[in-house]
């Protein structure tokens, strides 16, 4: 069990009296990143909050390197960085002020060159970023975000849609990052609703369907995930 | 990372909200004000009181100058009585602008005197006064709520909250930590002004802990509700429109209630019979046989039944002896009235525990010595006075000394009450 | 006109649906409700007994036995403040001013025996007269109910669909505020129906329409303010913030500044600091009890010239009762002076605490409503006014007896000889000459002229929100 950095196990929650999740099992190893695919109402969401400790099982678990999230809230929560779905950090404070601010409430105090390096990183334009963050467009807050998770140095990071709402450029970007931390040895979980997207950067896809882990779909040593098979399983049709 | 610092890195941030900041310099500019106008205030009655101590011994003195009997020096002279305010009055002026804090009786029926008001434009009293009591009772509540309803609420809405979790570690630090820099910094905002009036006025520092020890456990009573409220699932402006509801219970309709039910629970008898009881007799004794008169008086001051024959007309220590009667006439209705206020007190004592801004209001008044009691203590202190007056007097009249002006000097004086010890 | 009626019908069909809108409206309809109730029941109550005191004490004046005239001069009389009839909806200063004056010869006494020193003492906000409900607490559940009136449509992202559809930001926002217009013509029906009392009582209908008047212009301010408000800002939570911070400022903090700058900028002695005044100007006159008073030798030289006599004995009328009435009308003019002076001050006051009316609503209404239920200051004035006539006139009635009925000779040895006691008793028949007093507050006329100016201030704020309202509609943002 060790080896694995999450793992959902026969995970259930409920959310607003009605079950969200139910009866969920997977793993994600260490260093690869996982994409879990589903429509709106999935659960996708649910199941990255529930490894943060933030949504108590109603029956089964979610683990963080082998222990439980919810039991082990503060310990599960050092090992992670969150990047939020529409990430809105505070608009009357700076890019580099809202980063330090996080920072700190997680403990952690990292000097200006290291938060510009990660802003450099994210591709934040120099201009932008002592000003105030109510300007920023929607690709300018969700770099940030990505920027603030980069500095948490968290071996485990938990994307919540990340490349909604972002340009196409913005989004090859970003899968180009995904792939250098995962070759770093940083494991990512994200969630999306985006099959082209998660085919390109994820080694492994689960899908998700009204709560239900419906199936997982592994890349070849080789190359990528079939994208074709994944859409039709997405659809709900046999795949071709 | 310490508690502190946590504490301090969450206010300065705090403090950059434009809203948590103006709610915040409002505490402080208000609670200066209340402050500022409670000193002045006070200032006022002080000098009244110093101006009226003199202007009262130039008027007895000039009164005496001119009497030729011990029975006409007393009915020209007057005494001032008065209540001076504490070294608290500043911060609660509670009942000084109702109830008479200052009398000028002279020997006639008391009760025809003491129920004078002697009270400020009755409008402004209507419109209330923005004393520190009501910046502390009133108003405190409403900027708790104000800061404090939209803790995690505003932070849903925005969408960070999960974020801010998730950041920091344990859910449980980071709300308790925003709450407690937020309600420290407000206790600060309107106990500085306090603090500042206190050392001009002089209080005593066990008062000034004890108000601000009051004010902090006010602000947590309302912390806590407006931060359980908070932590509910629902919107910001839903959970403040619940605690402005409660906050509206608590302050208005609670206490509206508990008044209304106090007063028609305690039934008080009419002030006017007092005054109009005293006033037949003391009127009537000038058609009744005088035996009549001495007879009631001498039930009353059985050491003078030797010298209570009166043979002319008019005599001054039969005058007395009716203003004496008269009082004792309307002393049962007097006393019920003062019963019956001091009870409605009592029961307004124990309902304000049903709602805490209320019970500060009254504690507040209560050390200041600008409540009831306060007010009905002075009371006494004017009967007592008078009693002295009387006891001074009547050796005079019933053994016929030879008057003499000088004696005048030996008049009691009043001793006003002092609050402060 | 039929889309604005729609769209008013929409809100309500959303207050019903809420729970909490729900509860609050009928909160603060029980609220008004037993407000009212109580009110008028205790005024009424009040009114009444107050009535039968002021005929008792009337009864019990002439009923006194034969007398010295100056006995009854002594003896005195008391008046009552009857309440008007809208003070059972206002009852204005009445609780805080006492509501009876002894009246006697050569003084002017206070108004005694005040409410509010009597009551139970409950915090800062206890007392809730209707007026004070609907002054204080309508404008809340008007926020409550209305803060999101615009931001809700504008966060739900049903603003965009609506305007789409064709309505007009104006119609839009009109509708809205014709719902929160009716929920303020809800919370307004108990007073309409205290109201009708009122008038079955006795109060014309232009005073009660003025007062009626101003509480429905004070809370359409309030509406106009919250829709304005709503459709100003970009979120719920931004509006219910600022409305309740505008609340606070102006219900309940500028009165107050108002009350403090009015007493420090016209500060006011008491009566006991201005009575050393009264008594040092007095005591140089001469004292109306002692005819062989220096003071008099002027008048004495008159009366004996006017009468052609050689000696106060020899005059047709009693010299001492003569004294006693020029004394008395000297000292009245005096004390009138001074009185009008310190009613002077009050007024002074109380119309600085009056022009805090232009910042704050609710100090107008205070204004418009008390000055035209006849509760407010200037009504007071004239009850002190009222008194002193009452009290001046039968005192100089028994002086008149007292120098016309009663001989001199007798007079002077009064206290000396009991045979000439008894023949200045003069008879009780005397005493039936006192009026009957029954307190009526200014005329309607000069009430509802007061008004005009707390109302012309109402006028002013909802037309400057009423512009921004327009303002708001012309610029609405998605």
């Amino acid at each position: 069990m060790g080896e694995f950095a999450l793992s959902a196990d026969r995970l259930s929650v409920k959310r607003g009296g009605l079950l969200a999740l139910r009866d969920v099992s997977f793993e994600v190893r260490a260093g690869e990143v996982f994409a879990l695919l589903g429509g709106n109402g999935a659960g996708k969401s649910t199941t990255l909050l529930s490894f943060l400790g933030l949504l108590k099982p109603e029956a089964g678990e979610a683990r963080v390197l082998g222990q439980s999230a919810h039991d082990n809230v503060a310990a599960a929560r050092k090992q992670i960085a969150y990047l939020p779905e529409a990430a809105t950090l505070y608009p009357h404070l700076s890019a580099e002020e809202n980063i330090s601010y996080f920072l700190s409430l997680a403990g952690l105090r990292r000097d200006k060159s290291a938060i510009n390096a990660a802003l450099e990183r994210v591709a934040l334009q120099p201009a932008a970023r002592a000003q105030r963050m109510e300007r920023y467009s929607k690709g300018m807050r969700q770099k940030v975000a990505i920027a603030l998770a980069l500095l948490r140095e968290a071996p485990i990071l938990l994307l919540d849609e990340p490349t909604s709402g972002l340009d196409p450029i913005a989004i090859d970007d970003f899968n180009i990052l995904i792939g250098d931390l995962a070759r770093s040895g940083s494991t990512v979980l994200m969630v999306t609703h985006d099959v082209y997207g998660a085919c390109q950067v994820a080694s492994r896809i689960g899908l998700l369907r009204a709560g239900e882990l419906v199936g997982v779909f592994d890349a070849p040593a080789d190359g990528r995930i079939d994208t074709d098979a994944v859409h039709a399983a997405f659809a709900g049709r046999a795949a071709s | 990372m310490t508690v502190v610092s946590s504490l301090f890195r969450e206010l300065s941030f705090l403090l950059r909200q434009r809203a948590i900041a103006g709610l915040l310099v409002l505490a402080l500019l208000l609670s200066s004000l209340s402050i500022s106008t409670g000193l002045t205030e006070i200032a006022h009655q002080r000098a009244a009181i110093e101006r009226m101590v003199l202007a009262d011994k130039a008027d007895r003195e000039n009164a005496m100058a001119k009497a030729e009997d011990w029975g006409g020096a007393a009915y020209s002279s007057f005494h001032l009585t008065y209540l001076p305010p504490s070294d608290l009055a500043f911060a609660a002026l509670g009942q000084r602008d109702l109830s008479p804090w200052k009398h000028r009786v002279n020997l006639l029926a008391l009760e025809g005197q003491i129920h004078a008001a002697d009270t400020a434009n009755p409008e402004l009293a209507l419109a209330g006064r923005i004393d520190f009591a009501f910046i502390v009772s009133v108003l405190a509540p409403l900027l708790v709520i104000l800061l404090l309803h939209d803790l995690r609420a505003g932070e849903r809405a925005a969408g960070r909250h999960d974020l801010l979790i998730a950041t920091a570690g344990r859910s449980g630090g980071l709300w308790p930590m925003r709450a407690s820099a937020l309600v420290a910094t407000l206790a600060v905002c309107l106990l500085l002004p306090f603090w500042v009036g206190a050392a001009l006025a002089g209080t005593q520092l066990a008062k000034v802990l004890a108000v601000s020890l009051l004010v902090c456990v006010h602000l947590l009573f309302w912390a806590a509700v407006s931060y359980w409220a908070g932590a509910r699932a629902a919107a910001g402006s839903v959970i403040l429109t619940g605690l402005v509801g409660f906050w509206l219970l608590l302050t208005a309709i609670l206490p509206a209630i508990t008044r209304v039910s106090i007063e028609r629970a305690i039934s008080i008898p009419a002030g006017g019979d007092i005054v109009l009881t005293q006033r037949e007799v003391v009127n009537d004794a000038w058609d009744l046989p005088k035996n009549v008169t001495m007879e009631a008086f001498v039930a009353r001051h059985p050491e003078w039944e030797n010298e209570a024959q009166i043979d002319r007309p008019f005599e001054w220590k039969w005058y007395y002896a009716f203003q004496q009667v008269g009082d004792q006439s309307a002393e049962t209705l007097s006393t019920s009235y003062r019963q019956g206020i001091l009870e409605r007190d009592r029961a307004a004592s124990l309902a304000a525990f049903v709602s805490p801004p209320v019970l500060i209001d009254r504690t507040l008044q209560g050390l200041a010595g600008t409540d009831t009691r306060a007010a009905l203590a002075y009371e006494t202190t004017v009967r007592d006075f008078h009693a002295r007056l009387r006891t001074w007097l009547y050796p005079k009249l019933f053994l016929e000394e030879p008057f003499d002006r000088a004696a005048l000097s030996d008049l009691p004086a009043y001793q006003p009450l002092v609050v402060d010890e | 006109m039929r889309t604005i009626l729609l769209v008013a019908a929409d809100e309500w069909r959303f207050w019903r649906r809420s729970r909490l809108a729900m509860l609050a409206l009928g909160l603060l309809l029980v609220l008004v409700a037993a407000s009212a109730t109580l009110t008028a029941l205790r005024v009424a109550n009040e009114a009444e007994a107050r009535a039968l005191l002021q005929s008792e004490a009337e009864e019990t004046y002439r009923s006194q036995p034969d007398r010295h005239p100056h006995r009854m001069v002594h003896y005195g009389h008391y008046v009552f403040r009857t309440p008007p009839p809208l003070a059972m909806i206002d009852p204005g200063v009445d609780p805080v001013t006492g509501q009876s004056i002894f009246l006697e010869g050569h003084r002017q006494n206070a108004a005694m025996f005040a409410d509010a020193k009597t009551g139970a003492t409950a915090g800062q906000l206890a007392d809730m007269s209707p007026a004070v409900v609907l002054s204080l607490f309508a404008p809340l559940l008007l926020i409550a109910m209305g803060y999101s009136v615009m931001t809700r449509e504008r966060e739900n992202g049903t603003l965009g669909p609506l305007l789409a559809q064709g309505v007009s930001p104006l119609t839009l926002i009109a509708g809205k505020g014709l719902a929160l217009a009716s929920v303020a013509g809800l919370t307004l029906l108990p007073l309409v129906l205290t109201a009708a009392v009122a008038i079955s009582k006795g109060e014309t209908l232009a005073a009660t329409a003025v007062f009626l008047g101003s509480f429905s212009l004070y809370l359409l301010v309030w509406c106009a303010l919250i829709i304005a408000v709503s459709s100003l800002s970009a979120r719920r939570a931004s509006s219910l913030t600022i409305l309740v911070v505008v609340w606070i400022l102006l219900v309940l903090i500028v009165p107050r500044i108002a009350a403090n700058v009015a007493a420090s900028v016209a500060p006011a002695q008491g009566k006991i600091e201005a009575d050393f005044a009264v008594l040092n100007e007095l005591r140089s006159m001469g004292d109306g009890h002692n005819a062989a008073d220096p003071a008099f030798e002027q008048l004495k030289a008159n009366l004996l010239l006017q009468y052609d006599v050689a000696s106060v004995e020899d005059l047709p009328v009693n010299f001492r009762g003569i004294v006693a009435e020029t004394a008395e009308a000297d000292l009245t003019a005096v004390l009138n002076r001074f009185a009008e002076e310190r009613m002077a001050t009050e007024v002074r006051q109380v119309s600085l605490l009056r022009s805090f009316g232009w910042i704050s609503p609710a100090l107008a209404l205070r204004e418009a409503s008390m000055t035209s239920a006849g509760t407010g200051v200037e009504a007071h004035h004239k009850f002190l006014r009222d008194a002193e006539a009452v009290r001046f006139d039968f005192v100089q009635g028994l002086n008149r007896v007292h120098a016309e009925q009663l001989a001199y000779a007798d007079d002077i040895k009064r206290s000396s000889d009991p045979e000439a006691e008894r023949r200045t008793r003069v008879s009780s028949e005397n005493w039936k000459v006192l009026e009957d007093f029954h307190f009526v507050p200014p005329p309607s006329d000069t009430r509802v002229e007061g008004a005009l100016a707390p109302l012309a201030r109402l006028g002013a704020w909802f037309a400057l929100l009423f512009g921004l309202v327009l303002f708001s509609a012309r610029g609405l943002k998605l």
